[in-house]
């Protein structure tokens, strides 16, 4: 198979590994990386539980060919925080009780930390609106959408 | 009252910091050494005789490794659902399933299977089976289906393409109710085929040893059951079988109660043939096509009432469609009617209704199983006879809901209700005052407000066989392990019932830790569904929690020389009831000693001194549940557009008795969720059909369920009846939020528009057809 070697900065990491032309990054991330954080509820770019930010960007994982991700940063959940250190926006969301099944969660944490990253003081709509493509079927989004308004303002200081 | 130190408190989620840093293990996560990928090839016909199927030139394929059809797979009879592997006498359990069969019944029915080292090369294999079908006449309305020319889809006893049976209940003289009532409302509603489109989509991995002994890691909300199933099809002991959880599961909402559709048997099968670990992941189209859906079909209703508005006598009837296979269509209906007639006070009830098989998608369980069909139409004949009569809707249903003590048509007593403080609380909240004051005449933009009330079940007793077992076992350095065979699948069951545990032995939360979704480990539990989890499961809980209390406070007033009945446990001392237990004596040596003096004890201290002594404690509950009602009222402000037909869901009041709040953050969120599943039933969620059968919704795009953006603005609001019967009071939540949004949406629709729509979802096209239809 035409493998090649495809690197990327991932999580803060010069990364290589050997990849197809046509896999796309979630599988390279969830197979190749063990890095299962970034989920697949469609593969398809429909429901948004793959999204990792790339070169500042949410993205859906599950449409970016492994060579668009050539020389990329690419951030997962596994990269923002861990059980010591989390994201503001981890902590609101344990906090605020917006998790249940919580298998769309990764994908809303990376979707609303890249509206952060850009806009720390969004309003409810913004905030809508950055994660309009992660469905959450357990929610409603109101916790979800609370909790990033708390990360936002813990953010500010 | 009583004050509860652990229940009742916003505990944070004990699976809320994997999930948050994308540690949380799912099935679809799963990956063990040498592990092989499966995928299914699925029928292209709605019904037909499969003649024969070559696999010879898939097997060629470098990299498969096995290829499952009717065959070679197991000629044993199952049904994927929990409940009808066994149901309580007397009705039949329905088994209709095969792995494979010789016959397809739906578009996405099961043909044959494919292991190979990749996901892509079992694809690949799948375009290589050669298939030759004989096409059979097919049929997809319930209604048509039962006719006589209609094809049989199977052999059914209680009707043409009637699975199960039909049926039948009510109390009073329904004739004479309606002969004594001055007003009779009476019409039918259609309702849509709803998809729970939970995030994780059906997923198992399965590993056969070489001793024969079975493990399976899947998504489904029921282990235990799910183990007696596979024990079942592939004639292999239940010890000798492990069902677990892996161990979390990307939501269920009633889509795997039982089997996760066919991805269980589908893997054992194949890794038996291949001796490989077999793993299968649903793709979303494959979840949607395959796996069950929650019951279209019609429901009549008929509503006798005074003119003084005292309700007189209620006739329900329902057809729903089944799909291809039974799954929960002989609940379902019971569910239905049982949940429609529970509403209301009045001495004439009749309830008919039973499933239709037809050649689609099965039907099976979501989230409210009947109730929110049964809803629908009973809400908007309650609405009807208030304008009628001239009563304010709401007042209507005041002056006519249960009350605790009425004669009721449930196998159980109504032990309590806090419906009126719900629609008081939730009417507010709403404003409920401004109905009828809200359009300017000539707007573009209608505005109403609606309202519904409703009840659920807290388990399925005594319609399903429903028991719970919890073992509590206090370890050697004090720590706690509660057990229980029920699975989180995010309804927060791995922290509520830790809160319950150390709320009963009277420790604290961070003492107790729980292994659950593990056949292995935990003893049978029917599982999670019917709302049951906390109720039912909590009320095993704070049995076993009870009894290692009484065991270590039997041993402690040995120890501590002091009589069992002034000993109490709070936060992990133990000390005389009354005292300051905060003060612990842990380090003063008297823990040890056994002196005259010692008036308090640590559980750790005390449990290290029994384990010195050959001791440990071990507390088990073993219940069968009461059941008791959740009441809700839900109130919704709508705005609909005229030049366009779209309906929004603007702001809602969803008011829930839940008996107790046993952590009111958890509970919030299930009304909210369920809020917005159910604003998506009611405004645009809906699987429609070809003329051959096809699927048309069969992607989330495709399938237009509500994202962020459509989210209203949702007060979700708890009242507590405190109920006898559940553990602390509490009753059951996970479901009532969707029971009640496309009755009281249907009826702020009527408010804003004055047009009754007797059909769900309220989409854009239907909504503007009317709105022009009305204004010739
Ligand atoms: S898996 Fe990528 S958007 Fe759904
Ligand atoms: S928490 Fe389950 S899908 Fe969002």
């Amino acid at each position: 198979m035409n493998t090649f070697k495809l690197t990327f900065t991932l999580n803060g990491e010069v990364t290589e590994v050997l990849a197809e032309p046509s896999e796309m990054l979630v599988d390279i991330l969830r197979e190749k990386m063990y890095l299962t954080g970034a989920k697949k509820g469609c593969g398809k770019g429909e429901c948004g539980a793959c999204t990792v930010i790339m070169n500042g960007e949410a993205v859906n994982s599950c449409m970016i060919p492994a060579m668009k991700a050539m020389g990329a940063v690419v951030e997962t959940i596994e990269g923002i925080g861990n059980k010591d250190k989390l994201h503001p926006l981890q902590e609101s969301f344990i906090n605020e009780g917006a998790i249940q099944c919580g298998y769309c969660t990764p994908g809303v944490i990376m979707s609303a930390k890249a509206l952060l990253d850009k806009n720390l003081d969004p309003s409810n709509d913004e905030i809508k609106e950055a994660i309009a493509g992660n469905i959450c079927r357990c929610t409603g989004y109101v916790k979800i959408v609370n909790a990033v308004m708390s990360a936002s303002q813990k953010i500010k200081g | 009252m009583k004050t509860f130190n652990v229940v009742g408190k916003n505990i944070k989620r004990n699976d809320a910091l994997e999930k948050a840093t994308g540690k949380a293990m799912f099935s679809t996560d799963m990956n063990i050494p040498g592990m092989l990928y499966a995928k299914v090839l699925r029928s292209p016909h709605a019904h037909a005789l499969i003649k024969s199927i070559d696999t010879s030139q898939a097997e060629k394929i470098p990299g498969v490794k096995g290829i499952a059809t009717w065959g070679n797979t197991p000629r044993e009879l199952f049904n994927t659902s929990a409940t009808m592997t066994f149901t309580v006498p007397s009705m039949e359990p329905v088994l209709d399933q095969y792995i494979f069969d010789k016959v397809v019944r739906y578009v996405g029915d099961e043909v044959a299977a494919v292991a190979a080292i990749s996901e892509k090369v079992a694809a690949e294999a799948l375009k290589h089976i050669k298939v030759e079908y004989e096409l059979l006449p097919a049929v997809f309305d319930p209604l048509e289906a039962m006719k006589p020319e209609a094809p049989i889809i199977h052999e059914c006893h209680a009707g043409k393409n009637i699975p199960a049976e039909i049926v039948k209940f009510g109390m009073g003289d329904i004739e004479k109710g309606f002969a004594e009532s001055d007003i009779i409302f009476e019409d039918v509603f259609k309702l849509p085929i709803q998809k729970q489109a939970q995030l994780e989509t059906q997923a198992a991995l399965a590993q056969v040893g070489s001793d024969g002994g079975i493990t399976v890691w899947s998504t489904t909300q029921t282990p235990h059951p799910s183990r007696m199933i596979i024990s079942k099809i592939f004639s292999t002991p239940q010890s000798k079988i492990r069902v677990l959880n892996p161990p979390y599961v990307g939501g269920g909402f009633g889509v795997r109660i039982g089997l996760s559709a066919k991805a269980e048997p589908i893997a054992v099968a194949l890794s038996k043939l291949t001796g490989k670990p077999v793993k299968i992941v649903y793709t979303r189209e494959e979840d949607f096509t395959s796996s069950d859906t929650r019951h279209g079909g019609y429901v009549w209703v008929k509503l006798g009432c005074k003119n003084d508005g005292t309700f007189q006598a209620m006739e329900l009837k329902s057809a729903l469609n089944a799909g291809a296979y039974c799954s929960f269509s002989g609940e379902t209906p019971g569910v239905l009617g049982a949940m429609g007639l529970a509403v209301y006070r009045m001495e004439h009830m009749s309830y008919y209704g039973h499933s239709v098989y037809t050649n689609f998608t099965p039907s099976g369980a979501m989230r409210g199983f009947g109730n929110p069909q049964a809803m629908f139409a009973i809400e908007a004949a309650v609405d009807t006879i208030a304008e009628r009569i001239g009563m304010d809707p709401l007042e209507l249903r005041l002056k006519n809901i249960i009350q605790v003590g009425d004669n009721w048509c449930l196998p159980y007593t109504c032990g309590s209700t806090g419906l009126a403080e719900c629609v008081e609380k939730a009417a507010k909240v709403i404003g409920w005052e401004r109905r009828g004051t809200l359009n300017e005449p000539g707007s573009k933009i209608l505005r109403g407000i609606g309202m519904g009330v409703g009840t659920h079940c807290s388990n399925a007793w005594p319609f399903c066989v429903d028991y719970d077992n919890a073992i509590i076992t206090v370890q050697q350095d004090g720590s706690i392990l509660l057990a229980v065979g029920v699975p989180d699948i995010g309804t927060g069951t791995s922290t509520t019932l830790p809160q319950l545990a150390a709320e009963a032995i009277g420790v604290e939360m961070s003492q107790v830790n729980m292994t659950f979704g593990d056949t292995l480990t935990t003893p049978f539990d029917i599982g999670s569904h019917a709302s049951r989890t906390l109720y039912a499961a909590g009320t095993a809980v704070v049995a076993a929690g009870n009894d290692v209390r009484k065991q270590i406070l039997e041993y402690a007033a040995v120890v501590m020389k002091i009589a069992l009945e002034r000993l109490d446990i709070t936060k992990g001392i133990i000390h005389i009831s009354g005292s300051n237990e905060a003060e612990s004596c842990e380090g003063s040596g008297i823990c040890r000693s056994g002196e005259e003096s010692m008036t308090h004890i640590s559980v750790r201290e005390l449990v290290y001194h029994a384990h010195l002594r050959n001791k440990q404690f071990i507390g088990i509950g073993r219940t069968i549940p009461p059941n008791s009602p959740p009441w809700h009222a839900h109130f919704y402000e709508v705005e609909v557009d005229t030049e366009t037909g779209m309906v929004k869901v603007v702001k809602v009041a969803a008011a829930h008795d839940v008996g107790k709040a046993v952590n009111p953050m958890i509970v919030e969120g299930q009304i909210e969720g369920g809020v917005l599943m159910g604003v998506g039933y009611a405004t645009s969620e809906e699987i429609k059909i070809s003329a051959k059968g096809k699927p048309l919704h069969t992607s989330y795009h495709k399938y237009l369920l509500p994202t962020a953006m459509d989210a209203p603005e949702i007060h979700a609001i708890i009242v507590e009846s405190n109920d006898p019967s559940g553990p602390y009071g509490a009753k059951g939540v996970g479901e009532c939020g969707m029971v009640l949004s496309a009755a009281a949406i249907g009826n702020a629709v009527y408010d804003a528009t004055g047009i009754r729509f007797n059909e769900i979802p309220l989409t854009p096209e239907r909504v503007y057809k009317r709105l022009q239809e009305n204004k010739k």
